[in-house]
């Protein structure tokens, strides 16, 4: 025999070759398959990597708002819908090192041009820390002048330099926001943001803490909550990772489920080579007898076999592999914009799985027909 | 004592068929030595073929011993036979019995395919068999009497000390069958133990003795006469 393949590779490759459109179509079960759990684990995973993409920069954010509910009858503690000035400083001394914005916030009348509309106008000490600027600039302090919210701006079609009348009173356009994602703690994008004190509501509607990390805001909530809380729940903490957290362990459990029902046309697949492999043991059931006679043993003719249907999955798995890509590439492109991202970690690890499976489930399907066989009597199998 | 290379001794074969009980082989004594060339007639259905697959290890006899270069190979296990069967037993069968998507060569090698391949030794054995110029031939490129030669070269790739041979003429022509048994006259000459199953007379020209297995009737004893 041919001295560069093994003799069971040999046979194994003429036998399924024998019957071409037979295994061609047991081949693309398979390919069906490996597209099936890959491009749908890649789309799952492209989902979370867009989520993170825009709300990943706020997982390190903290918002302190008035509590809600609980005992509305207690005493001392402000339970209206306002943090007053020693909250604030309880919430200072509670984080120190982390910046702490407090925000104001009141529904204000805005004209532009010949638009008029009714917007949510947020004043902070410090926007730059909070806000980025797409167009202009973002005052660490601010004392004069409007930044516009990204939608609201778009909507307007307000320009920096220009002017917008708020409640009456006129103010430079300053900056326009960049957008903000819905999961962070102060959302103007439909709104304005005015200097401090140009609001009629004196008292604080949250306060937004800045931590390096995602980590120290962990401990940071949990330094607030203990200090402000001790007696009465003042205030609530929200992490802003714990919601984009949330998010992403239902989106885990979407890919999950998407791989799942991939995983169904797999099992099927399985299924159609291992009655493939009966059908062929069965008809070359005298070749097999002979075989065992001249003395080949059962392990080899297993071996064989086996190396057939684990072609058949290897030869599947590698073309839908290819198509995979292909796939991934194209939901890359249009939801990151970037189709070569199909090769991040997160997206082989999903091709590696749907290869790794095919070859996995051919060898379990081709397992059966290939031990029945082996170990049928030659003398049987060559009576016919 | 036995030089005998393949050798029976009061083999008994019967087959059960739910109440029905069969018995094929009833007693058989029979053994060939190295080099010596036995033919073994009777009618069709009298246990010819049993008797072979017995004396080759691909049947267990229902009593009584078998034995393979004087070692009793009764009661071995299956791997063990189908190591004896590569290692000393060759095998021409009813129905040439080819694989049809392996050539000429192929065929030939493949008892030894799978330990190491032949070296070789396929290739020289089909040019013994006048088939040199047929080893990248696939079994339905040939003729009758071409297959029946690969599958003899085949039954010798192992270099086996016994040659088993179920009606090694069955399909052939005159001519063709004359090549063939000449062949097995040289194989057997080199020292190989040959037995010929067979309805054929011809090989009894060919032959060193003949044996008659004689059913009598129907379901009777299987006798060894000489
Ligand atoms: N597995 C089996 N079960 C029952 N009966 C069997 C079985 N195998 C063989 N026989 C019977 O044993 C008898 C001998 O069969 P065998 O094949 O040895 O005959 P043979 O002498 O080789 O005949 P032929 O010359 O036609 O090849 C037959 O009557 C057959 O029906
Ligand atoms: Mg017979």
């Amino acid at each position: 025999m041919t001295r560069k393949l093994s003799p069971a590779v040999l046979m194994a490759c003429r036998n399924l070759l024998r019957n071409r459109i037979r295994s061609a179509l047991a081949c693309f079960g398979i390919v069906i398959g490996v597209i099936a759990i890959a491009s749908l684990g890649i789309l799952g995973f492209t989902l979370q990597a867009g989520f993170m993409e825009n709300m990943g920069d706020v997982a390190n954010q903290i918002e302190v708002t008035p509590a809600t509910g609980g005992d509305g009858m207690g005493f001392g503690g402000a339970t209206d819908d306002t943090l007053s000035e020693r909250e604030v400083r309880d919430v200072r001394q509670s984080a120190v090192g982390a910046s702490v914005v407090p925000v104001r916030q009141d529904t204000v009348d805005i004209e532009y041009g010949d638009m008029s509309t009714t917007r949510t106008a947020y004043s902070v000490s410090e926007p730059n820390v909070l806000f980025e600027a797409e167009d202009g600039r973002l005052p660490a302090q601010m004392s004069s002048g409007v930044l516009v919210g990204n939608t609201l701006a778009d909507t307007m079609d307000a320009n920096v330099g220009s002017t917008m009348t708020v409640d009456g009173d006129s103010y430079r356009v300053v900056g326009v926001l960049e957008e903000v994602p819905w999961t962070a703690p102060v959302n103007p994008n439909f709104g304005i943001v005015v200097p401090e004190n140009e609001l009629r509501d004196e008292e604080y509607s949250s306060v937004v803490v800045e931590e390096r990390s995602a980590d120290s805001a962990e401990a940071t909530a949990e330094r607030i909550d203990e200090t402000l809380n001790r007696r009465d729940d003042v205030v609530d903490v929200q992490e802003s990772s714990d919601l984009i957290e949330n998010i992403q362990e239902q989106q885990r459990l979407l890919t999950m489920f998407l791989i799942a029902v991939g995983s169904i046309s797999l099992f099927v697949a399985g299924v159609s080579i291992l009655n493939v492999m009966l059908m062929s043991t069965v008809e070359r059931r005298e070749e097999i007898g002979v075989l065992r006679a001249v003395g080949v043993r059962r392990t080899s003719v297993m071996k064989v076999l086996l190396t057939e249907s684990v072609l058949l999955g290897i030869v599947g798995g590698a073309v839908g592999l290819v198509l995979s890509v292909g796939i991934g590439a194209v939901i890359n492109h249009f939801m990151l914009g970037d189709a070569f991202l199909v090769f991040q970690p997160g997206n082989v690890r999903y091709l590696a799985t749907a290869m790794g499976f095919a070859v996995g489930i051919s060898l379990v399907s081709g397992a059966y027909p290939a031990w029945k066989a082996a170990n049928e009597k030659p003398v049987e199998a060559l009576r016919g | 004592m036995s030089r005998k290379v393949a050798e029976l001794e009061g083999v008994v074969k019967r087959y059960e068929s739910g109440e029905d009980e069969l018995t094929v082989l009833s007693g058989v004594d029979f053994g060939v030595e190295r080099g010596e060339f036995v033919t073994v007639m009777g009618p069709s259905g009298c246990g010819k073929t049993t008797m072979l697959n017995i004396l080759g290890l691909l049947d267990e006899p229902t009593e009584g011993t078998v034995r393979l270069d004087g070692k009793d190979a009764t009661d071995l296990t299956e791997k063990e036979r189908t190591l004896a069967r590569r290692e000393s037993i060759g095998f021409v069968f009813q129905d040439f019995y080819l694989i049809p998507t392996l050539t000429a060569e192929e065929n030939v090698d493949v008892p030894t395919a799978f330990s190491g391949g032949s070296g070789g030794r396929a290739r020289e054995l089909l040019e013994t068999v006048g088939l040199g110029d047929r080893v990248d031939h696939y079994p339905d490129e040939l003729s009758g009497g071409q297959k029946q030669r690969v599958a003899l070269a085949r039954s010798l790739v192992n270099s086996p000390g016994v040659l088993l041979a179920d009606e090694p003429t069955g399909n052939l022509d005159k001519e063709t069958s004359d090549s063939v048994l000449d062949e097995i006259r040289r194989i057997c000459d080199d020292g190989v133990g040959v037995v010929a199953v067979t309805h054929d007379e011809k090989l009894t020209e060919y032959s060193d003795r003949d044996v008659r297995l004689d059913e009598g009737e129907v379901r009777r004893t299987g006798k060894v006469t000489e």
